[in-house]
């Protein structure tokens, strides 16, 4: 569908959009970065290039980039096959305990970071439950096999599936289910009808997830410090490293400009692949999806045993998690659980301060903050560059995506150097040690991502209704609200959840941005178990990710669960079935 | 409207609360530069500091409020600190800061970060220990960073290593002995300084030898590198390494969580110190209030008390007859390193560059 830039000004929602979108996209995407690659490659007016040289001789960077590619590459492949495969088993097939499965999957998207690769080595590190059962078997094997690449890409594996169980059942309940019956009563097997009807109309949302998975890979930072030994170190702590000394800041924009760049080839590839694909057995006809069985017995004796080995796998750790946040650093570290070990002391250390629930506040305010209006902005900008597709809206949506390309931390930066005098583009306020700032730089930050995700919802959305609702005489707004939004609701909803859980803990960007009295929650937490602290400070983690552990599981229940009485589950004609996609914890 | 009935209620009401919610946050919060002038009079000062973790914070803020101040604490690590001072030096949102080491305040004094100012207590401490050839920043605590080791790897003290340099050196440390795995701590670089500056050469490869670059080489060679949320003491207890860096109230705590004995290594030639320094932001729209406080909090009452608390040695020398003793002996167990702490400045973001690229694991 490509749509000259004569006819896209014709429009004036289109206009509207456009005017805040370019100058928002001026002063917060080009201008600051901007700045900040002019101070970091021409510190003295003079462009700099020893960078390049730098790290090309060093033999530790190049490794460490090229196991970043490798990982990226690696985990988009695993990724999505085990993410694929939860979503077939807990939305497609009828698989006992779906429920119980699904909310054990969904571990993995409320929690993260240092301690959830720490929940996996206390089962399969040295003296893990896994490894003690291994070696009562051969009493000859290397206790420490859980390092090294495997182990990464094994962990991130689990870690990284969250995005399919949103966002792919979202768009799996799209799929024409009378085109699936269709299919199977010409004798179509239960294989080709996955392989020809479902996963074709699912594929503009795989793409998406590849890109989140690949930027995923590329920026490993908790698993392989924790598990890649010195063998298998990615080049993310590098990154970090040289951004915070301003004399090495040009090392880390080259760096992650190289991995920037990357995702955008990744990207425009995509981006052409789901250009030219159709998705038409998207359902018209409101149809409830059926779950398939599968035929071959044996099959489903697999299917059903491989679903559950995957729960103990994804259950386990976060159980561990919460039990050994009740012990001592010390009992963590060598993995045992006794009962005299168990206290509440780490917990009362995070309460007795009397101002303890002060960040919390904060946190959820910024990440309120900006999730929404991130989503709220991004549904209007990706219905745009969906529906009007030219090398206007294709510049636009690059320019949408420099959030990924550098760090966060260089991008508060640029702020910093942007606005920290009056500047006419921004009506000549000053912005640092101001509120907004913080609440600003988050929005930038979750720009790329709630794009990318409701550019693929829109991609669901056949034409016809737009085209159904003008000719009944509808507005482009009102288009817009009673026709377009509802069918993407599901997706807004979690992009928006996604987004505030992972502001809640930011750390990188909170530090240079954040106002002296609203200081967000991340910045706690990384004083109070940085490596400096005067206790060591391994139990407190532990504690902080079981408090974020509480709040994401809230949020992602406020969004989804919830079984609220007299729920109107009708679908109308109107409607596509897909937004007939019901909350996670529906009652089958 | 068909809007699936979750997303519909609870987007609106999660909107109305957040718009309220930030009403209020822009509606209490001061601007920026403005002073956030009180009900009483009391001006409040922001004050940056990577030392004001584990409980010291809330301690400072209540003692200073008895003393008619109002603190607004931000609380980061040092290097944190540093650089956030450096971007907002067009526009100043601190007023005060102090808990960084030497390396971090000669950084900003050579940015022009911070401006001049002799404290009421500047007679009582050792004003060599701070701002070599100005008056920006004032010592006010000391902190030994050493090497220590697990007392049961070694049969006597004589078995155990007497320098760093051994851990390289002989065989029977390499490989037992834990490096950092990341450069940015403040202790870490401690280390990285007490190393190099031995072979400061004005002609070498950023004012060291060869030979310096040869010995830091080895260092990450035979080491051990630390693992990611791993402590040294874990990693002694379970035997996997014998030594490795610790500072002074870090090992006292450690010891205790872990049920484990530690020895420092007191060398011939001396341990960095690291010096805990106070000073004031350039830009400063309260520079009264921050010469007040800074009168306050460096004199030899305060320093004794934060001693007492915090098992801290403090520079002010009338503090030393009423602080924590047994902080004070352990600290002066130890020689200082001679270090030229400009020269440690100037170089040690391209140290850090070059161990990174060529020479950690």
């Amino acid at each position: 569908m490509n749509i000259s830039v004569h006819k896209m000004l014709r429009s004036p929602l289109f206009l509207v959009v456009a005017a805040v979108l370019l100058w928002f996209s001026a002063a917060f995407l080009v201008w600051p970065n901007l700045r900040l690659l002019g101070e970091v490659f021409m510190p003295n007016g003079e462009p700099t290039f020893r960078a390049f040289e730098r790290l090309g001789s060093s033999r530790r960077a190049m490794d460490s980039l090229r196991n970043s590619f490798l990982l990226a590459i690696v985990l988009s492949v695993t990724v999505n096959l085990v993410g694929v495969f939860i979503v077939l088993v807990t939305r497609y097939f009828a698989i006992k305990g779906a429920r119980v499965l699904y909310l054990g999957y969904a571990t993995t998207l409320i929690y993260g970071g240092i301690v959830q690769v720490a929940g996996y080595k206390i089962i399969y590190g040295e003296h893990g439950f896994v490894t003690n059962l291994l070696a009562g078997a051969f009493p000859d094997m290397d206790r420490t096999w859980f390092t090294g690449m495997a182990a990464v890409v094994f962990v991130m594996t689990v870690a990284g599936t969250g995005n399919h169980l949103l966002f792919m059942t979202n768009a799996l309940a799209r799929v024409d289910f009378q085109t699936v019956e269709a299919a199977k009563m010409m004798g179509a097997s239960t294989w080709r009808v996955l392989l020809t009807i479902v996963l074709p109309t699912i594929r503009p949302m795989l793409y998406a997830i590849t890109i989140l998975t690949f930027l995923g890979g590329l920026g490993a930072l908790a698993a392989p410090q924790v598990l890649g030994g010195t063998s298998f170190q990615t080049i993310t702590p590098m990154i970090l490293t040289f951004a915070n000394s301003p004399s090495s800041r040009d090392l880390a924009a080259t760096l992650a400009l190289v991995l920037g760049v990357s995702t955008m080839v990744l990207l425009a590839i995509l981006n052409r692949m789901e250009k030219g694909g159709t998705y038409f057995a998207v359902s018209k006809v409101p149809t409830a999806m059926k779950k398939q069985k599968i035929a071959n017995r044996w099959a489903n004796a697999a299917v059903h045993a491989a679903a559950y080995l995957l729960l103990a796998v994804y259950l386990v750790p976060p159980l561990l998690i919460v039990l050994f946040s009740f012990t001592s650093a010390s009992a963590i570290s060598t993995g045992t659980l006794a009962w005299e070990s168990f206290t509440l002391k780490n917990y009362a250390l995070v309460f007795s301060d009397y101002e303890a629930f002060w960040p919390f506040l904060v946190s959820l305010g910024y990440g309120a903050f900006a999730s929404i209006t991130v989503v709220a902005g991004m549904l209007f900008v990706a219905r745009l560059l969906q529906k009007y597709r030219n090398r206007v809206t294709a510049f636009i949506e690059f320019v949408l995506h420099i959030p990924w390309v550098l760090p966060s931390t260089l991008i508060a930066l640029g702020l910093i150097i942007a606005y920290d005098h009056a500047s006419w583009i921004m009506g000549n306020v000053v912005l640092t040690g101001t509120v907004a700032l913080l609440g600003i730089t988050y929005v930038i930050l979750k720009i790329p991502f709630t794009l990318r995700m409701l550019k693929a919802a829109f991609t669901g959305v056949p034409d016809q209704l737009e085209e159904a609702a003008a000719i009944l005489g509808a507005g482009p707004l009102t288009t817009f609200r009673l026709v377009l939004l509802p069918v993407v609701a599901p997706t807004a909803a979690a992009i928006a959840a996604l987004n505030f859980n992972s502001l809640l803990d930011d750390y990188d960007t909170a530090v240079f941005v954040a106002h002296p009295l609203y200081q967000p929650l991340g910045i706690v937490i990384k004083n109070a178990t940085g490596e400096d602290t005067l206790n060591d400070a391994t139990a407190l983690t532990f504690v902080y990710t079981v408090l974020l552990m509480l709040i994401t599981a809230t949020t992602m229940w406020l969004v989804y669960g919830r079984p609220s009485a007299g729920r109107r589950r009708k679908p109308k004609a109107a409607e596509p079935a897909g937004t007939a996609v019901e909350p996670v914890t529906t009652r089958n | 409207m068909n809007f699936p009935p979750f997303a519909k209620h609870r987007i609106f009401a999660a909107a109305s609360a957040l718009i309220a919610g930030s009403i209020l946050l822009t509606a209490c919060a001061p601007g920026a530069g403005e002073s956030a002038a009180k009900a009483d009079g009391k001006e409040s000062l922001v004050v940056y500091s990577n030392s004001v973790s584990d409980g010291r914070g809330a301690w400072l803020t209540a003692e200073a409020a008895h003393a008619g101040f109002d603190l607004q604490l931000v609380d980061l690590g040092g290097g944190e600190v540093m650089n956030r001072l450096s971007a907002e030096k067009n526009n100043p949102v601190a007023d005060v800061t102090f808990g960084m080491n030497n390396v971090y305040f000669e950084k900003l004094k050579a940015q022009d970060v911070l401006e001049p100012y002799t404290p009421a207590w500047s007679g009582e401490v050792d004003a060599a220990m701070g701002d070599q050839d100005g008056k920006t920043f004032w010592p006010i605590v000391r902190e030994p960073i050493m090497l220590v080791y697990n007392q049961a790897a070694f049969a006597s003290a004589d078995a155990a290593p007497q320098d760093w340099t051994d851990l390289w050196t002989k065989d029977q440390f390499k490989g037992r002995y834990e490096v950092p795995s990341a450069s940015t701590g403040a202790t870490t670089q401690m280390v990285y300084a007490g190393i190099l500056s031995r072979y400061a050469d004005p002609n070498g490869e950023l004012g060291v030898s060869q030979q310096g670059w040869d010995q830091m080489a080895a260092y990450f060679k035979n080491g051990s590198t630390a693992v990611k949320g791993e402590d040294l003491y874990a990693r002694m207890k379970a035997g996997k390494v014998d030594a490795g860096q610790m500072w002074l109230a870090g090992k006292n705590s450690r010891e205790a969580e872990y049920g484990i004995k530690s020895e420092a290594v007191r060398p011939k030639i001396g341990v960095p110190y690291s010096v805990q320094h106070v000073a004031m932001v350039k830009g400063t729209k309260k520079a009264k209030t921050a010469q007040k406080f800074i009168d306050w909090f460096g004199s030899a009452k305060v320093q004794a008390a934060w001693s007492n608390k915090f098992f801290t040695a403090p520079t002010n020398k009338e503090a030393l007859a009423d602080a924590n003793q047994q902080a004070i002996t352990q600290t002066n167990a130890f020689t200082a390193q001679d270090i030229d702490w400009a020269l440690v400045a100037e170089n040690m973001d391209a140290w850090v560059e070059k161990i990174e690229l060529d020479y950690r694991k």
